[in-house]
């Protein structure tokens, strides 16, 4: 199977052609804002933890940079931040994408800052814009899979067909990467048998026994599922999580991808399946799968969700025929055929597949065409993780 | 007559495809569509909710997709609505939270 991409350097293709202008702290946002406006195929993203915010907000940006949807790159700094605009463009840069950054501060404010930058960013365009598509395998496609807003149809249709999907997409030779550390607590044994090999088997144990330790920290009140999971009729994390994992597919687990301030691990070439460390909180989900080079995320939901991703486009999947028929406007996928009994897990499963050669080939998915273009970072608090003892 | 779904034969729960009536006979099925059984919900149970097959003693491990998904907080009878009332889990517990409506 084949689709249409944008090569970048490096061999990476993508299925987006972004001008990404990136806010390397909110203080900065606004001015970015003004310099994405009015220039076709760019937007603006920041991150909201402000200019000192830990190795792990610094991996992710980078990583997005790096995405091979992103064509190019400018970044706006303040000039005074402790993770500068200069610092995390060189690093960028390696990428071997033009990739350029500008400090408000030594532009002398605004004005100047908002006019240098949409000189840089037209020029810019001017040489990615005219990137043309060009056929690929489907081992070039990197997708991720996530699930929110759920409810029990998820478990019982949603993700039993991304699960099929994703069997399909790595027995074509691409990659798939699921992203769900809470939403596996209980659901552990079933995840370790498929597990590569011991070391791998270690390292899904450890994730999610990591995850469970930050999330039922003795006196702190902490939700980690939402309201409309239990009135979805979900009654425990393990079920969840019994039905989250139905989405990984039944392939062996290649490996899991670690996602600390010490290192955000890349998908590797190769294809296959991979577990990826991070949140089980979507948009911030997809931007850690952006950042490990997802060029697209399916997104799984029983109760609904009206959202995108700023660098990953994304397709909805809803295994609720009520949802479905509520919110076809946001829904690019009708998964609740498997519960109607009108279709078949393994039928659903192959319709998402050629839904995704359509998307990575240039067909905008429905929140694309919606106008949506969330962007998130997580992080996780370094002091935490020193006092749970949570060594890398 | 109307569904419920056991994901995996060891289950003692099933999850309820259509809105459940109270009283009313349902079908139960694998996802073979082989039938297990009929019965008669004791209460109504909404659409993706959860009804015991088969009697849970409190204490004892509520099954579905063939692994445990909590234990019965109290005696659950065949036929019964199990939710969050009769069923407790063994990993993490979901706190009161600050910004749920007042009943």
């Amino acid at each position: 199977m084949k689709f249409h991409g944008y090569e970048r350097p490096g061999g990476s293709v993508g299925v987006r052609n972004i001008l990404l202008v990136m806010a390397v702290a909110d203080c900065s946002e606004p001015v970015a804002r003004m310099i994405a406006e009015g220039i076709g195929g760019a937007f603006a993203i920041t991150q909201h933890y402000g200019c000192i915010p830990g190795q792990m907000v610094a991996n992710t940006l980078i990583g997005v940079g790096e995405n091979p949807n992103v064509a190019a790159v400018l970044l706006v700094g303040m000039g005074c931040e402790g993770m500068p605009a200069h610092a995390l463009g060189k690093m960028i840069k390696r990428s071997g994408k033009p990739v350029e950054w500008i400090s408000i501060q030594e532009l002398g404010g605004t004005h100047n800052a908002v006019t240098k930058g949409k000189q840089i960013l037209t020029e810019m365009s001017k040489e990615v814009l005219g990137l043309k598509r060009r056929e690929f395998d489907v081992s070039k496609l990197i997708v991720g899979v996530k699930c929110g807003g759920s409810d029990t149809s998820s478990g019982l249709a949603g993700n039993p067909a991304v699960g099929a999907f994703v069997d399909i997409l790595a027995d074509a030779g691409g990659a798939a990467i699921m992203m769900e550390p809470v939403e596996a607590v209980g659901a552990e044994e079933p995840l370790a048998t498929r597990a590569l090999n011991e070391a791998v088997r270690k390292k899904i144990y450890k994730m999610i026994g990591d995850e469970e330790k930050r999330w039922s920290v003795p006196g702190a009140q902490m939700e980690f599922m939402c309201r409309g999971n239990v009135e979805g009729g979900l009654t425990t994390i393990e079920e969840k999580s019994l039905g989250a994992i139905h989405k990984s597919g039944t392939r062996p687990i290649a490996g899991v991808l670690e996602n600390s301030d010490r290192l955000l691990e890349k998908v590797p070439d190769g294809g296959g399946f991979y577990l990826q460390d991070g949140t089980h909180m979507e948009p911030m989900a997809m931007s850690f799968m952006a950042a490990a080079g997802a060029q697209m995320v399916i997104f799984v939901t029983g109760c609904g969700g009206t959202f995108g991703h700023a660098i990953v486009p994304f397709i909805k999947v809803t295994g609720n025929p009520e949802t479905y028929r509520r919110m076809s406007q946001d829904m690019d996928i009708n998964a609740g055929t498997i519960i109607t009994g009108e279709e078949s897990i393994e039928s659903v499963g192959q319709r998402i597949f050629d839904e995704v050669t359509k998307v990575a080939s240039g067909k905008p998915t429905l929140g694309e065409t919606l106008g949506y273009h969330n962007f998130s970072v997580y992080r996780r608090d370094p002091r935490l993780e020193a006092l749970l003892k949570i060594s890398k | 007559m109307k569904r419920a779904l056991m994901m995996s034969a060891k289950d003692n729960v099933a999850t309820a495809l259509e809105h459940l009536d109270s009283k009313a006979l349902i079908r139960v099925t694998l996802p073979s569509q082989e039938v297990l059984k009929e019965l008669a919900p004791n209460q109504a149970v909404p659409f993706g909710h959860k009804i015991a097959i088969i009697g849970i003693k409190k204490g004892d491990q509520v099954i579905k997709y063939g692994e445990v998904i909590g234990n019965a907080s109290q005696d659950i009878e065949p036929g019964d609505y199990v939710h969050v009332h009769n069923v407790k889990s063994n990993r993490m517990q979901m706190p009161d939270i600050w910004y749920r409506e007042e009943e």
